[in-house]
């Protein structure tokens, strides 16, 4: 394993995520400093649906769910117009700037796939080197090996148009929230 | 280029190859209206791919792993599809074995029919459209909604793919922007790439929003979880898979891997070798039937989610059983062949494809699918540059696919001998030419006879005709040898370094192995000649694959003594170098033997930098000694030289003395020994070799008095029929900068 990799895992991961035209930015693992940072990413937005990632802690995102405009049980009208979405990861790559979403019970894969904006929020401690440790049992507690879910590397992209063109089927901006450690380390 | 929406040939009345006269055809027309596009696309890609294997930092152990677990995958197959039959059921998902196309396609439609499906979205599957799937469920009366954009395309255009990743390469964006308006007559914007894809995506989402059905291929089936690997950029295949409660996955049986843990390795690999992406944008795992609880956003009441895995054999268990055609299955679908292909970037899969596969490993999967050895006719244009070797992730030997192909053909009657027989034995014409050869020089190039010889062996009027010597390498040597003897006094009967004469410096070259007997003789390495044999090189790349083995048989035997001293073989042709350090290998079945001639033969300029290495003559090539710090040369390096390992071996020699060596980044020069001789590929071969001399004439400081060198006979006759300038084989330059030092001529 080059250590490039295993060095600085989360410094790693923000220029590959870069690199692949997502956008990233770090935040504390507090509620108030999640609902400013969510708001602040969501500020054009009139509409946001919010699927609570299954593997954080609820109560850090009460206090952006009591925000009017943020939807939690969408109707089937709000999902087929969504224009920004906002989901978890249970984990990210360092290697390739991707994020995985699951595909399971809630709407995480649905939201991230129909909407035009994805904001996602994953946890520092889950990012791991590169795409083949999410499939083994050493990495992200194993989860990989155990679910459906979605490497999403960047937004939708197409080269059959002529020049590489962002934004086609799914998202045209896929906007990463890198959160703290509990010892407020990244 | 011609307007390709307004050719007079559509793609469709070429697509199968099963005549010479619908090759020729396709050919034609790729070269007419769609080789800028392909030139690009594939090069982007090429590039791509080039960058992004330099991050995998164990990209040959990945390669290896990825081999040996097709490997072990294919030789386990049926086991390995009751494993997923077992899985896949027991998660209450459905899996149908169908044994032809119209098994599968009746399965489908009726699936379809059952839940009385109006609209279907479908994601990428070229194994849907070897089964034919879209007109079965047209002619049912349901709608099929291609939602990949190439596919989108291709429905509207009613094209075959020219790719297996990126179905519409032939397009650029203004033949895409031309088409649409056309075809959609609507007043929208429709010039940039933005435009026209947001023009699809608006019309695309809706289908997504009210599909009955999503059918998607899949790329890898883990066994032992029943897992589907479906990579894509786009983000239809998320759609298409998890929107509409019943999913429908086809998959040829080959994709069956035994386990899970296996996917990171191919996914990076995949990525890097397609796309050069270090992952596409989306690489979904699914586990179908999925968990998500179902939207109905179609306006259904579907209480269920229902997934049919459909496993198609339709040739691919008798692929299995064929032991030359069986690697094919190996391959992961990555495009990585043809993207590398100098042929292919010039004309496409419109060409060097048939009805659904193209590229290198086209032929192969084409045949094998279609029970029809003619339909792989455009395999003829692998010319065995094996440039796609190195870049293919699961090391399929694909120049060797073809070569069988060739060879099928020929056996089977359904291609013209004579031709084939003509050049596969140029070690025959060489003999016969060198009893005479100013007269054979003559004779042969008089109107008559090159009309002659175009309408009889097919070799093309406008091509130079390559000179046969005067006097012989083994003439030559042996006159050269009493000389020096007389004068010198050495004895060279106990060398330890051998040149070996083979058939194309022999009787077309000699001047180039004369350069290297007196450029290693100067240096301080007396060296001897060995008999001339035909390597098997030119019968080869004909597809005659018995005498190939007779003739290499023979060689190798030959060469057997010299190897077991330990001395060492100078082969101043890279495609003969090639044969021993590579080919041989599958050809004499000899592994002890094949595995030292691979060891012992060297190109002379490589050899050359072994010794420096070694300390040997550092002294005598001392770069002070040599007055040209700066002067600017262009290097091409030989396709099958590149392949084995020795292509930077002149620049680094050159860099060394002083020089600024300038190199070629193309594949391959497109001349591929008798390839570009041939009437029928003629004009395919000029296209590729212009793009060489394209970036020739764009090099640094380039004019007409800049010095070209090529170790490969036919690149330096590429070359040279296209520029001026004096073009050398890298010993022969050596040999005047020794003896002159530099001056401009």
């Amino acid at each position: 394993m080059p250590e490039h990799i295993t060095d600085n895992l989360t410094e790693h991961f923000i220029r590959a995520a870069e690199e692949a035209a997502a956008t990233v930015e770090k935040v504390k693992r507090d509620a108030v400093a999640l609902n400013d940072c969510l708001l602040a990413a969501t500020s054009d937005d009139e509409l946001v649906l919010f699927a609570q990632p299954d593997d954080l802690d609820e109560q850090l995102f009460l206090k952006f769910r009591s925000n009017a405009k943020i939807i939690v049980n969408p109707t089937n009208e709000q999902l087929k117009t969504i224009k920004t979405g906002i989901t978890g990861a249970f984990c990210a790559v360092a290697s390739t700037g991707s994020v995985c979403v699951a595909i399971t019970k809630n709407l995480s894969s649905p939201i991230s796939m129909l909407t035009r904006k994805h904001i996602v929020i994953v946890d520092v401690n889950t990012i791991v080197p590169m795409p083949r440790d999410v499939f083994s049992e050493e990495y992200a507690g194993g989860k990989g090996l155990k679910r459906s879910f979605s490497f999403i590397t960047g937004p939708s992209a197409t080269a059959d148009m002529g020049p590489l063109v962002r934004g086609v089927h799914g998202p045209g901006k896929l906007h990463i929230i890198i959160m703290e450690q509990a010892d407020g380390k990244y | 280029m011609e307007n390709i929406n307004d050719y007079k040939i559509h793609p469709r009345e070429v697509a199968d190859k099963s005549s010479k006269e619908s090759l020729k055809k396709a050919i034609k027309l790729a070269l007419d209206v769609e080789s800028d596009a392909i030139r690009l696309n594939t090069q982007t890609f090429n590039n791509n791919k080039y960058k992004s294997i330099q991050k995998l930092y164990d990209y040959e152990q990945l390669k290896d792993r990825a081999r040996q677990i097709k490997e072990d995958a294919i030789e386990n197959l049926p086991v390995l599809i009751n494993k997923v039959i077992e899985v896949v059921e027991a998660r209450g998902g459905k899996v149908f074995c169908a044994n032809s196309k119209s098994e599968a396609v009746e399965y489908i439609k009726n699936i379809c029919l059952l839940h009385k499906a109006k609209l279907i979205v479908k994601s990428k599957s070229i194994t849907s459209e070897e089964i034919e799937l879209n007109t079965t469920l047209e002619n049912a009366g349901i709608e099929v909604a291609e939602t990949d954009l190439a596919e989108f395309i291709l429905q509207v255009s009613k094209e075959q793919p020219s790719h297996i990743v990126t179905p519409a390469i032939h397009r650029s964006r203004a033949a895409i922007s031309e088409l649409f308006k056309r075809y959609f007559k609507t007043d929208k914007l429709l010039e940039t790439g933005e435009e026209l894809t947001e023009f699809a995506r608006d019309i695309l989402r809706q289908k997504f929003l009210s599909a009955d059905i999503g059918i998607s291929g899949a790329n890898l089936i883990a066994a032992d979880e029943g897992s589907v690997l479906l990579v894509e950029s786009e983000g239809n295949i998320r759609l298409t898979t998890q929107l509409p409660a019943v999913h429908i996955a086809i998959a040829g049986i080959e994709k069956i891997i035994p386990s899970k843990k296996y996917f990171g390795t191919f996914i990076e690999l995949l990525a890097a070798s397609g796309t050069g992406q270090p992952l596409t944008s989306y690489t979904n795992i699914l586990e179908p039937p999925i968990d998500l609880p179902i939207l109905n956003l179609n306006g259904r009441e579907d209480k269920q989610r229902e997934f049919h895995l459909v496993l198609i054999d339709n040739g691919r268990m008798k692929m299995r059983a064929d032991k030359e055609l069986k690697e094919a299955l190996y391959c992961i679908r990555c495009s990585a062949c043809m993207n590398s292909c100098a042929n292919f970037q010039a004309v496409g899969g419109h060409a060097f494809g048939g009805e659904c596969y193209s590229g290198g490993i086209g032929g192969a999967w084409t045949i094998g699918t279609s029970g029809s050895l003619e339909k792989g006719r455009f395999a003829e244009l692998c010319s065995g540059c094996t440039r796609c070797i190195p870049n293919c992730p699961v090391r399929i030997d694909i120049p060797r696919l073809n070569t069988t192909i060739k060879s099928r053909l020929i056996k089977e009657g359904k291609t013209s001998s004579l031709p084939k027989y003509f050049f596969g034995n140029f070690s025959l014409l060489g003999k016969i030419t060198s009893l005479a050869p100013g007269i054979s020089n003559r004779l042969s190039s008089l109107p008559f006879s090159r009309r002659l010889m175009e309408n009889i062996v097919g070799f093309d009027k406008r091509r130079p005709l390559p000179e046969f010597a005067k006097k012989t390498l083994v003439k030559q040597f042996k006159e050269y040898r009493k000389e020096s003897f007389l004068k010198n006094k050495i004895d060279w009967s106990n060398t330890d370094t051998i040149l070996f004469a083979d058939v194309f410096t022999n009787y077309n070259n000699p001047h180039v192995g004369m350069a290297v007997v007196r450029v290693f003789e100067k240096l301080g390495i007396p060296i001897m000649l060995s008999k001339v044999y035909d390597d098997g090189r030119a019968s080869q790349s004909q597809g005659l694959v018995e005498l190939t083995a007779k003739r290499a048989v023979k060689l190798a035997s030959y060469l057997e003594k010299f190897v077991n001293e330990g001395k060492d073989i100078i082969v101043a042709e890279p495609s003969v170098l090639a044969s021993f350090r590579s080919d041989y290998k599958k050809i004499i079945k000899n592994e002890q033997l094949s595995a030292k001639l691979a060891e012992h033969t060297y190109d002379p300029i490589e050899y050359l930098n072994l010794l420096i290495k070694r300390g040997k003559l550092e002294q005598v090539l001392r770069p002070d000694l040599f007055a040209h710090s700066g002067k600017q040369i262009f290097y091409h390096g030989h396709c099958q030289m590149k392949t084995i390992g020795a292509g930077n071996a002149a620049p680094e020699f050159f860099c060394r003395l002083g020089f600024h060596v300038n190199v070629s980044t193309v594949e391959c020069c497109g001349m591929a020994g008798s390839f570009g001789y041939k009437k029928e590929y003629y004009d395919l071969s000029k296209n590729v070799g212009r793009d060489l001399i394209r970036q020739i004439i764009n090099s640094d400081s380039f004019n007409e008095r800049t010095i070209i060198l090529a170790s490969g006979t036919s690149c330096r006759e590429q070359i040279g029929d296209e520029l001026k300038n004096t073009i050398y084989h890298p010993v022969e330059f050596l040999e005047i900068i020794l003896e002159n030092g530099i001056d401009n001529k």
